[in-house]
């Protein structure tokens, strides 16, 4: 058969099986995602489990959003020069996280990595959502992305999260402020409401993509000894312990 | 906003190509773009928007340039857009064609917001000032290229649901024969991409290139196969050509008279 009829076969597939026309794969690696307002401390938490897994020596893979080199150069210029509409902000990410997918996330996962994730595509709804694109839309421009076998959800509170990001830098950037969406000409009102915003589309998300929501203004051992609880009890960890595979 | 107009005739010997006549009656601009904009008020779109598409070689840049001259004779404002144009992602395009670190999911999403850019602030001010967008290949080829590459084509529609129908989309069909002698003609090569060298077709461009746009040409007929599109020869000359480009674009905006003289500037390629 050629390959325009290969492409020709693809007709039958739902649009949120997406870009990839071989769908519902089983990899054997494990995905686990942490989401979260900026400065829920996820990334914290994150990195501590990774320290855990990394100190044990299983094989793990860390990645974080937003940081293809391909497209980061593009997405700085568009945010330096703010001519993103909402629209192209969602898809400058969506290939962005596109291109992580495809040379990262899905290779590690098919090599059997347990993969761990600072932002998926999560992100990319909550934030496009809160700048008002149609979620539904959204939701199937990632179509293309692997489901994570578990999603962490950290919900503080703004409050806490302003105090937080302020107390390490002098001022709030311009986008993660949502200073593009004219809620405030104060950057920091203007937090307040954007990140409001994208908590309510991360609640609205936890029960239909099963997130696991941790309490993020508990003390920070104490959401993590939760963390790994939860990573033991769903992950089969002896799938990536070491030696595992090896002569 | 007028209807989209739906031509009745067609180029004899191109019978495979699904044009349409008398088609299902397209979705009306609005009806996708406010759904997709949220800002966007379709109404205020006065403009037109007019879509040459066809294969490499097949003279849409060359016609786009006499229509602009000829509109603009007659007291209409122009505006042109093409695919890899945009302000804010061209040069990363053009960057990763030249490098094999790109998969093809990421380039089609990378054409799209390259293309969404241009949308935003090009075509779509254009429209709200009723300019006449005359746009040099539109949705159709990116989504096209990236299912011919494996993509899902219901996967690329819906990415692609943001952008509004046009007033009028035509093919100007051309053979890969003569569209490979005519850009070898012109640039005495064909590139990669032209030849669609990342499918692994064929070692042997002249076979690879014939090839991939015989996939291109097919998996354009089956993008399209419900809209109206007018299919004109691409072989034909260029006053040929231009001419039933005119024909159907003055009925679009109600021009009278479709008379035509290239100005001098423009004679080399009316005479190509």
């Amino acid at each position: 058969m050629n390959k325009t009829e290969q492409a020709l076969e693809t007709d039958s597939h739902s649009p949120n099986d997406g870009g990839q026309p071989k769908q519902k794969r089983d990899y054997p690696g494990a995905l686990v995602v942490v989401e979260g307002i900026d400065g829920s401390g996820k990334s914290t938490q994150l990195y501590l489990l990774r320290r855990w897994l990394e100190l044990n020596k299983y094989k793990v893979h860390f990645t974080e959003w937003n940081s293809s080199p391909l497209v980061a150069s593009a997405t700085s210029r568009g945010k330096k020069e703010r001519m993103l509409t909402p629209t192209t902000f969602s898809m400058i990410h969506a290939a962005d996280f596109a291109d992580r997918c495809e040379r990262q996330i899905i290779p590690l996962l098919s090599a059997g990595y347990l993969v761990l994730a600072d932002r998926y595509l999560y992100t990319g709804i909550a934030r496009d959502g809160a700048r008002g694109m149609p979620v539904d839309w959204v939701r199937s421009l990632y179509g293309f992305a692997p489901k994570p076998d578990l999603t962490f959800y950290f919900r503080g509170s703004v409050e806490v999260s302003l105090r937080r990001i302020l107390g390490g830098r002098s001022q709030l950037s311009y986008h993660e402020a949502g200073m593009d969406m004219g809620f405030s000409l104060n950057p920091i009102e203007s937090f307040r409401i954007f990140q409001g915003r994208i908590q309510q589309q991360y609640d609205a998300m936890v029960e239909g993509d099963g997130f696991v929501q941790i309490d993020a203004l508990k003390p920070v051992a104490d959401q993590q000894e939760q963390v790994r609880q939860v990573v033991e009890s769903r992950i089969d960890l002896s799938k990536f312990a070491p030696n595992r595979g090896e002569r | 906003m007028s209807d989209i107009l739906t031509m009745e005739e067609v180029a004899p010997e191109s019978e495979d190509l699904s044009a349409q006549d008398g088609a299902m009656g397209s979705v009306t601009r609005s009806g996708e773009y406010e759904v997709r904009l949220p800002d966007l008020d379709p109404e205020t779109l006065s403009g037109q928007l007019v879509v040459i598409e066809g294969p490499d070689g097949s003279g849409r840049s060359t016609q786009i340039k006499l229509l602009t001259e000829w509109l603009e004779g007659r007291g209409h404002a122009v505006q042109t857009m093409g695919l890899r144009r945009s302000r804010l992602l061209a040069p990363n395009i053009d960057a990763l064609l030249g490098s094999n670190e790109i998969q093809p999911l990421t380039m089609a999403l990378l054409y799209a917001t390259d293309f969404c850019d241009q949308l935003a602030n090009r075509i779509i001010p254009a429209l709200q000032g009723g300019f006449v967008v005359l746009a040099d290949r539109y949705v159709y080829t990116l989504i096209t290229r990236a299912a011919v590459r494996g993509l899902d084509r219901d996967y690329l529609s819906t990415v692609y649901e943001f952008a509004m129908d046009p007033d009028l989309l035509f093919y100007l069909d051309l053979s890969p024969t003569l569209a490979f002698e005519r850009l070898f003609e012109k640039q005495n090569s064909v590139s990669f991409w032209e030849t669609g060298r990342d499918l692994d077709l064929s070692p042997n461009l002249y076979e690879s290139f014939v090839e991939y746009q015989q996939m291109l040409r097919e998996e354009f007929g089956v993008q399209t196969e419900e809209r109206s599109l007018s299919l004109i020869d691409g072989g034909q000359t260029v006053p040929e050509v231009n001419r039933r480009l005119r024909e159907s674009i003055a009925e679009l905006l109600d021009i009278d008279d479709i008379s035509y003289e290239p100005s001098d500037e423009l004679l080399p390629i009316w005479n190509l």
